[in-house]
């Protein structure tokens, strides 16, 4: 009895890890084989994988994209995990007669839609394009500036702060430290496993971050590689194999991350669910 | 407390929707685009490098101003969400000096925004280029756009199929829908493949029945739905659902899907748009296997064997730079017969411009489609299709007639069916 219902847990504990693999493996055959294969739904891996390659590096401008992604995702990250975790900090740990009405103002802004602030953002951007052009429209600053930090990542790093033992504090204060000095030295390596979340997920928004940037950003060597695909794909006869190439090497930074901060990245999440 | 937070809310979400209304007028002036001159470079958005983007590419080259041009590639969705946030937002910062837009989509834009668009109306000769162009293109009697690429459809066939069930393209040549789903049946049962590929959620197939009949889903003024009573258009579901009944259209969901059935050959025939040439090509074993015919018209009085599907052209923004821009239109585009000669031989792009119809690049025998002068062929259906002004909702009616189709093929009666989208369309869109 027991065995059978082992057999049961894993038969579909297996299925469902098929149907959220295969588009993966899918994606990772399809780079192998022609367009036309692919469009034929080809299962099997194909020997075009060299060529696939060499067309995308000769025709697809995919590096300046990449350098494009990677330095918006580290300078947006780096400034959300230092901004967000300030700020929670302040919330959770400082006591003010307001600040439960600021931070549910805060909490407020998370249910309006990227869409409805984007035209006035635009505005805003356009506005400072003659005098500060790299703060204006089509730079890279314009792209990091609104989604440097977000409603979303100060909660979460309140609600970890929970956690946090206060005494910590207290001792802190009492050695002699600073307020700064309790921040950095005590609470930052603390709240390790908290930051690695973040910044997973961090890097992640922001790697994948399509619609702002779409707008945002005019010249084509200030692409980022999700806006570089979706031109891949414009064409009335694209090339699925090259499409999925691309695709394959825009995936590959976030699985790096993800996989160098697994373990903080699950220990973060369950100390968020705790709290 | 409970009061306060509510008002908070309140008051957060005025300010979100001011931020989007207010300051229109601070906006036109601010976009300080009267009198200017002298733009040294010039601006061009389009979508796909091996169509438009080359196009544009061999215009530059023809082209002899002392401007620079600038060509970005961008999707056309991102095209169309890109313009949208901009225009809306009242600046011009980084807004194009050309754009390519879709003709179904031309009218909304011209609409929206009446401002943003620098007329053409002085600068090219309207009567120089097919007929049923200038309607999309032009908006309360001013000629925005410069009419490019023409979507005329032809109904791609696969010859070798067709001889296998016994018949010739000569068979296929100018006849109704009707007739051609017989012949559908007998392909099928003769060969086992499906006559064509049937996308649910992509109503193309509808627009170009219903155009050669001169109809469209809006009435001539450009926004009232023409569904209810519309014959044309209960014709044509008629139509699709009688090919859905003789089980002779392979269902596909997307594009790769599309494009697969038939470098796959798994269908018979493709109607559609002649943009689809290079996708057919693709798959090279099939050479000298296709031909091209006339699309097939509805069984009604005054229907034509002639339509169309998609097709583009270009408009020039109401920013610095737009006299640079119109001449760089003006040289190119709106008045080089070797230029579009240019473009038929190389890159196989067929222009709406008619004086440039004639040339030898037209007579090209294509080995692919059998020695047929495909060129030519589609040049001169380009003269006969009916023009319809295509109005502000196509792709809005569409995704309303996309679930009333579901209802109908489902059994729901079509007149109540057609009653209903008329009534949601009505609703909607006002």
């Amino acid at each position: 009895m027991k065995n059978l219902k082992r057999i049961f847990i894993y038969t579909f504990l297996s299925l469902a890890a098929l149907v959220s693999i295969f588009p993966f493996l899918w994606m990772l055959v399809s780079i192998t084989n022609k367009s036309v294969d692919v469009t034929q739904g080809r299962l099997l891996p194909g020997s075009h994988l060299v060529e696939n390659m060499k067309t995308l590096f000769e025709t697809v401008d995919i590096i300046p994209a990449l350098t494009n992604s990677a330095i918006i995702a580290v300078i947006t990250t780096l400034l959300t995990l230092l901004l967000a975790s300030l700020a929670g900090y302040g919330f959770e740990i400082h006591r003010s007669k307001g600040k439960d009405i600021v931070f549910n103002i805060l909490l407020l802004s998370m249910m309006i839609p990227f869409a409805a602030i984007m035209v006035p953002l635009y505005r805003m951007f356009g506005s400072i394009s003659d005098t500060a052009p790299l703060f204006g429209i089509d730079s890279l600053a314009a792209v990091i500036l609104p989604t440097a930090t977000t409603a979303f990542f100060i909660f979460f790093f309140r609600q970890n702060t929970k956690m946090f033992p206060k005494d910590l504090v207290e001792a802190g204060r009492i050695d002699g430290l600073s307020e700064i000095g309790v921040f950095f030295r005590i609470y930052m390596p603390t709240m390790k496993t908290t930051y690695a979340a973040a910044a997973i997920i961090s890097f992640m928004n922001s790697w994948n971050n399509y619609l702002w940037p779409l707008v945002i950003l005019q010249s084509p060597e200030k692409r980022t590689i999700p806006l570089l695909i979706s031109n891949l794909g414009s064409s009335y006869s694209p090339d699925y194999g090259v499409i999925m190439s691309a695709i394959v090497i825009a995936t590959l930074p976030t699985a790096l991350v993800f996989f160098l901060m697994q373990k903080h990245f699950v220990a973060g999440m369950m100390g968020s669910v705790k709290g | 407390m409970k009061k306060f937070y509510l008002m908070f809310a309140l008051l957060i979400s005025l300010a979100v929707l001011a931020a989007c209304s207010s300051g229109d007028d601070e906006a036109n002036g601010a976009s300080g685009s009267e009198g200017s001159s002298g733009a040294d470079s010039i601006t061009a958005w389009a979508w796909d490098p091996a169509f438009n983007i080359a196009a544009l590419e061999k215009a530059k080259e023809a082209y002899d101003g002392d401007v620079e041009v600038k060509i970005i590639e961008n999707a056309q969705d991102d095209i169309i969400q890109k313009l949208n946030t901009g225009l809306s937002s009242g600046t011009t910062k980084g807004m194009p000096n050309i754009v390519l837009i879709e003709d179904y989509r031309a009218q909304s834009f011209l609409q929206a925004y009446p401002d943003a668009f620098y007329p053409l109306t002085d600068v090219i000769n309207s009567d120089d280029f097919a007929d049923y162009k200038i309607a999309t293109t032009s908006f309360d009697g001013e000629q925005y756009g410069l009419p490019f690429d023409s979507g005329v459809a032809g109904l791609y066939v696969r010859t070798d199929y067709l001889e296998e069930a016994g018949y010739t393209p000569e068979d296929l040549t100018n006849i109704t829908w009707d007739e051609y789903i017989e012949i559908g049946k007998a392909v099928k049962e003769a060969t086992g493949k499906n006559m064509l590929t049937l996308d649910p959620n992509d109503l193309g197939q509808i627009r170009m029945m219903i155009q050669t009949n001169g109809s469209w889903y809006v009435d001539e003024d450009g926004s009232t739905p023409n569904l209810e009573g519309n014959e044309s258009l209960a014709k044509a579901f008629e139509t699709y659902k009688k090919m859905m009944d003789a089980d002779i259209g392979k269902i596909v969901s997307d594009w790769s899907q599309f494009v697969g059935a038939f470098n796959s050959g798994d269908v018979a025939s493709v109607p559609t748009g002649n943009w689809i040439t290079p996708s057919i090509k693709q798959a090279e074993d099939q050479s000298g296997k296709w031909a091209v015919v006339p699309m097939p018209r509805l069984d009604m009085e005054g229907a034509v064997n002639a339509s169309n599907l998609g097709g583009s052209s270009w408009y020039v923004l109401n920013v610095d730079g737009k006299e640079e821009a119109a001449d760089f239109m003006l040289q190119t585009f709106g008045s080089n017969v070797d230029l579009y000669q240019t473009l038929v031989k190389d890159i196989g792009a067929l222009g709406t411009y008619s004086a440039a119809a004639e040339g030898d690049a037209y007579a090209v025998e294509d080995e692919f489609f059998g020695g047929q002068q495909l060129l030519a062929d589609l040049s001169t259906w380009t003269d006969e299709i009916p023009g319809v002004n295509y109005g502000l909702h196509t792709y809005a009616i569409e995704d309303i007639l996309v679930t009333g189709m579901q209802d109908y093929l489902n059994g729901t009666e079509l007149t109540k069916v057609l009653e209903n989208v008329q009534a949601q369309a009505e609703a909607q869109l006002k």
